[in-house]
């Protein structure tokens, strides 16, 4: 069987598996959490296409993801567009911006990609909070055009709440489960298909890539701009759960939370990313009890695993594959 | 006239501001090719240290800055032992060592939130009045930070030039394996250089503090800041820095004056962007010659 067909076979059981979970745990919390995995899980499914396929150190993929966040709350809340239509919308956005931030990083190598995406995010940040003139005036105060340091809230939904009454978070969970499969579909098909090769043969040997006619310009825009198209979607999905939008996205933790799943899991690979994210929900619930140390305790998985596990756990097989093949 | 003095007097404040920032990290990806994701949290470290020292156990300023300077050399140090020794022989070095500070910073961060609170505190060091020149007040507090910066930097440039331990430096920063085989201990290198990146770290996080009050989480705007002024300079070029450093602190005070203070970062960056997008390695960058 081919990596791709297993990768596939992989996926689709994984979601019928995940597909039962709320039937058998009914609680809400666990529910919910495992909504809030699938929107991680899908961010960095995508992010290691740019990261760990392409190797192109890129910490842009919060802002696109709070750009598709913003994107949607601002459609539903100026123009009251329906949120169906606002998320892929919102996504479209955030591939544009992804471009943008692709064609200034082109001629940048290694640590200057990484310093000049964080410095880019940063700036996003900084015009949504400074910004402090009114463009609206609702009763509930003013409202600056990117909503300040309050952020959007009440600005529509799928429309769950109103069908399914108390239990509309069980129909999110099947939202962001259709999400997470898609997305995976996705980068699977990229990987293991001509434009994954592309990207991999220009992380790994981009003299070479280049003179076998893999030109640098074209793959890395289209690197950025496909994993732009479900990281804004999951940022959209994200608004739309929370139901509020706020600066909180753009925080330097939750940019640190999503690296170390990366990181955690196995950058470069299919599944490492996704098993990152489900050990560290998992660590970060068992660490809720310590409060305040969540944010020490994961700084300190980040660094054991960077200077002792670079590969992560997905390169503890691929290590027993080789050493495998070697005998 | 007094506007153009205050712009000046402005513009040189935050220039020295941020070449206090740039110059350790300027000599840490110099001499190591390694980005201390952590500078911004040790400079924080400093400025407590100093706030403790004088505040809490009510010593004199003159034990306050050296015990910073001591504290952040050692955390430095630290830094080496933990994350760049174990990594040096591996390849990827520059990515992962740029991860693992990021979390090392984020846990130097959450210590110093937990010990000291997350509530601003004012830098007990700091110097009172000013000079007036015309109608325009400079304070004293400005211009030792003018003057201390490029006075750190005097002395970066006559380390690296003019000594021994300059020299090894240098040659490690040029080609790591042939200065091993001269004889050169790279980790030795390694652990100087972080050491002495994180005392300047503590030099500057004084300083910083005294203009900006003591935050767990202040030297993340600086260290970005300081992280554009080394693209913007070329990385690892200390001279360049300084001068790119006070170029972009005049630069911002013009367009704060112009256009108001809400917008002057992201101007910034664009210009760095276009800066970028027309020569890549900075402009102080020597152009880089890529054997494939």
């Amino acid at each position: 069987m081919s990596a791709g067909r297993r990768d596939l076979l992989v996926c689709l059981l994984l979601a019928g598996a995940m597909a039962l979970l709320p039937q058998l745990v009914g609680t809400r919390y666990v529910v919910t959490q495992s909504t809030l995995f699938f929107i991680w899980a899908v961010v960095v499914s995508q992010w290691n296409l740019v990261f760990g396929v392409a190797g192109i150190f890129s910490l842009a993929q919060m802002a696109l993801f709070a750009v598709g966040a913003y994107a949607t709350a601002m459609l539903g809340y100026y123009f009251a567009v329906p949120m169906v239509v606002a998320m892929p919308l919102a996504a479209l956005v955030s591939v544009a911006v992804s471009l943008v931030v692709g064609l200034a990083c082109l001629r940048l190598r290694g640590p200057y990609v990484a310093l000049l995406t964080l410095a880019i995010a940063q700036v996003l940040y900084l015009v949504v909070v400074n910004d402090t003139d009114c463009f609206t005036n609702p009763p509930s105060g003013c409202m600056p055009f990117f909503g300040g340091v309050r952020g959007f809230s009440r600005f529509g939904d799928l429309g769950f709440r109103a069908l399914l009454g108390s239990k509309w978070y069980v129909a999110h969970y099947y939202v962001g489960l259709g999400l997470l499969t898609l997305a995976m579909l996705f980068s699977i098909a990229i990987v293991r298909g001509p434009l994954g090769l592309a990207f991999q043969a220009l992380r790994d040997n981009p003299g070479y890539a280049r003179s076998r006619g893999v030109g640098q310009f074209k793959y890395q825009l289209w690197v950025f701009g496909l994993s732009a198209f479900f990281t804004g979607l999951a940022g959209a999905f994200y608004g739309v759960q929370f139901g509020v939008v706020g600066p909180i996205v753009f925080s330097l933790a939750t940019l640190l939370f999503l690296l170390s799943m990366m990181v955690v899991g196995g950058l470069g690979t299919v599944w490492g990313p996704l098993l990152g994210a489900a050990l560290l929900m998992l660590a970060d619930e068992g660490m809720r009890e310590v409060g305040d140390w969540r944010d020490i305790g994961l700084g300190v998985i980040l660094v054991l695993f960077v200077v002792l596990l670079p590969r992560g756990l997905a390169g503890l097989r691929l290590r027993g594959v080789s050493k495998a093949k070697q005998s | 006239m007094n506007v153009a003095i205050q712009i000046l007097s402005s513009g040189l404040t935050l220039g020295a501001i941020y070449a206090l920032s740039t110059i350790g990290l300027s000599l840490v990806y110099g001499s190591l090719n390694m980005l201390n994701m952590a500078h911004g949290a040790l400079l924080a470290l400093g400025g407590y240290v100093c706030f403790y020292v004088m505040g809490v156990l009510g010593l004199p300023g003159l034990l306050g800055v050296p015990a910073a300077m001591l504290v952040c050399g050692l955390a430095g140090f630290v830094v080496y032992q933990l994350a760049a020794r174990p990594m040096l022989a591996s390849g990827g070095f520059e990515t992962r060592i740029f991860i693992a500070t990021i979390g090392i910073g984020a846990i130097l961060g959450n210590v110093i939130q937990r010990s000291f609170g997350p509530q601003p505190v004012a830098q007990p060091l700091a110097l009172h009045g000013a000079l007036v020149l015309g109608e325009v007040y400079v304070p004293y507090q400005n211009l030792l930070i003018l003057f201390v910066s490029v006075a750190m930097m005097a002395v970066v440039a006559l380390l690296l030039g003019r000594t021994r331990v300059g020299r090894a430096i240098r040659a490690t920063a040029q080609n790591r394996d042939a200065a091993q085989l001269m004889g050169i201990r790279i980790g030795r290198v390694y652990a100087q250089v972080l050491a002495l990146s994180g005392a300047l770290a503590a030099l500057s996080g004084i300083l910083i503090s005294s203009l900006s009050g003591l935050l767990p989480n202040m030297g993340g705007d600086p260290m970005l800041k300081a992280f554009v002024i080394c693209i913007v300079a070329g990385l690892g070029n200390v001279f360049g820095a300084v001068v790119a450093a006070f170029l972009l602190g005049l630069l911002e005070a013009l367009i704060q004056y112009l256009l108001g203070v809400q917008y002057s970062f992201a101007i910034l960056l664009l210009i760095v962007i276009a800066v970028l997008i027309w020569r890549p390695a900075g402009l102080f960058g020597r152009r880089q010659v890529v054997r494939l």
